[in-house]
């Protein structure tokens, strides 16, 4: 296992899209938290402005699904997805006699952490920065509880997402199809949550990462609510996981 | 040690109505260079892909090192290199990092052996040129390199000579020959260009229509394709003793048919017949036979040849 996640490693640092995606993300989040906190840009009624640190609103960019899935679809597309496409890279990992299992289980921690150093890191971390080097604002213990306890419950409920991309992007084998797929999911998972619909479809959506991500934000969670949002997300994730390593060992590799 | 690197058993896969592989017993011993001859669309590349796992047999068994339970296939596998279709490369990495990705995939201790597997293939000196600038038959070189990583007892290469000059051809034909000569190594390696394998394989198997129509040496191939008078008498015995005190000659064989295959006097075809009839034999048949390995093929698959 420590030699594929070498290997994975090894690769996305040669990946031209993360390193574009991740430049991407430090000049996006960059910009809207200077905007936020010079006042040119304002947001109001967001979390962030709850918990009394209105510098951070920016980040409430960054909770969209449909914003972080740009960002996570094109990683998955141009980094996993690839390697099944013309080039064919996947077949040398097959052949080399690995468990499959293993191999997928490695794409999918190393895809999950370029992720999370795009999605979450960098949008925190620059916030953060950009508050200490403007002196914008001190934050307070309990806003960096805060911080801390939204992020690290959004991180699980992206790590669960993560393994619905990266079974649709092995599932696809194509980084276009990636792309269109995961925008295709976003948008029935933002319609879900925005429409009426069936009981049973609502219940699904309300224990789903979909909802968390909004919950977890909440500053007002109660102790009820950190252990749902806990369990969900690692039900998700290990769920997602098992079908998808289910996929790939009876995946045929063209 | 069991003799056998690959041996497989009624192997099928289908797709759809299709069985693109059908029934397939393959043996390759160890030591062996065998080449796996068939048309476009043989079954030549599905075979080698089940072999190698990226495909999985509708039925049969698959046995590799002697291992053909799933762990113990993984296992075997570790000791396969393969090249599978095209070359499975990283376009915008240079050679070195291609074969890095392998190095740490594989688990092989030390850098030296990127440099050392460069080297062996004549890419050593490719620096920081992208794969993507390469020519194919640089890609071809390297995509051999990626198999020989880590040294393999068992190369499977697929086409290995698509996109290779002439003088590619010739140096990958010495360069196999060399590692299975000086390593030992036993190379499996498919083609649709039969003139090529015929300078270079040990044993051949040829497959039609997901069939294996024939296994045979390359003893049996020449045998088969050797320029010989076919000759059918009344009474075979006597044609044998006639041959051997007559015409002083032993180079021949007998088919269970009873005909006799002559391979020398095939120049003396009245002196030959004269002696026979002499002896009190009747001739039924009397031809003078062979084939280029080309024909041959062609006359076992019903067609025209490829190449």
């Amino acid at each position: 296992m420590n030699n594929l996640l070498q290997a994975e490693i090894f690769k996305l640092r040669h990946n031209k899209s993360f390193w574009l995606i991740l430049i991407v993300s430090l000049g996006l989040s960059s910009l809207m938290h200077y905007l936020v906190i010079t006042g040119w840009w304002m947001l109001t009624n967001t979390p962030f402005e709850t918990m009394g640190i209105p510098e951070m609103n920016a980040l409430s960019m960054f909770i969209l699904p449909l914003f972080f899935n740009l960002m996570t679809g094109t990683l998955a597309a141009f980094y996993i997805s690839t390697e099944f496409d013309s080039s064919g890279v996947i077949k040398n990992q097959i052949i080399s006699g690995k468990n499959r299992s293993l191999i997928y289980l490695a794409k999918y921690l190393v895809f999950t952490a370029a992720a999370t150093v795009i999605t979450v890191i960098i949008p925190v971390g620059t916030g953060l920065i950009l508050n200490l080097l403007m002196n914008a604002g001190i934050f307070d213990g309990n806003s960096m509880m805060y911080l801390l306890k939204a992020f690290g419950l959004f991180t699980l409920q992206l790590a669960g997402y993560t393994a619905i991309v990266t079974l649709i992007a092995i599932l696809t084998g194509d980084s276009g199809r990636t792309i269109i797929f995961t925008i295709v999911f976003t948008l029935i998972m933002f319609v879900i949550e925005k429409m009426p619909m069936s009981d049973i479809i609502t219940a699904i959506y309300d224990y789903s990462v979909f909802r968390q991500f909004s919950i977890v934000m909440n500053p007002e969670m109660t102790s009820g609510d950190i252990i749902a949002a806990v369990v969900i997300g690692v039900i998700s994730t290990a769920v997602m996981l098992v079908i998808g390593m289910y996929i790939f060992n009876k995946k045929e590799i063209k | 040690m069991n003799e056998y690197i690959l041996r497989t058993e009624e192997i099928t896969k289908t797709y759809k109505n299709y069985a693109a592989v059908n029934k397939v017993n393959l043996t390759v011993k160890k030591g062996d260079i065998y080449g796996f001859i068939g048309q476009n669309g043989a079954g030549k590349s599905t075979m080698l892909r089940l072999v190698t796992g990226l495909g999985f047999p509708d039925s049969g068994t698959l046995e590799i090192f002697g291992e053909n339970a799933d762990k113990g296939l993984n296992a075997a596998q570790k000791r396969i290199g393969a090249i599978i279709e095209n070359p499975a490369l990283f376009l915008n990495m240079t050679a070195e990092q291609n074969l890095e990705v392998h190095r740490l995939q594989k688990g092989i201790p030390g850098k030296q052996c990127i440099a050392d597997t460069l080297k062996l293939v004549e890419l050593e000196n490719t620096g920081n040129k992208k794969v993507k600038n390469f020519s194919l038959g640089m890609k071809q070189r390297l995509g051999l390199a990626t198999a020989l990583l880590g040294d393999p007892e068992f190369l499977i290469l697929d086409e290995p000579t698509n996109g290779l000059d002439p003088i590619g051809i010739v140096e990958l034909r010495g360069l196999i020959q060399k590692l299975n000569r000086e390593k030992g190594l036993t190379v499996l390696i498919s083609s649709h260009i039969l003139s090529e394998l015929y300078q270079l394989a040990t044993t051949y198997g040829i497959i039609h229509e997901g069939r294996l129509i024939e296994e045979l040496t390359l003893r049996e191939l020449d045998n088969k394709c050797r320029q010989h008078l076919k000759i059918k008498v009344n009474d075979t015995e006597k044609g044998v003793t006639i041959l051997e005190e007559q015409l002083n000659t032993t180079d021949f064989e007998v088919s269970p048919d009873g005909s006799i295959s002559l391979y020398n006097h095939l120049n003396e075809v009245r002196k030959v017949s004269s002696a026979l009839t002499s002896g009190g034999l009747i001739i039924e048949h009397l031809s003078q036979n062979g084939d280029s390995l080309e024909s041959y093929f062609s006359k076992l698959v019903g067609g025209d040849s490829h190449e």
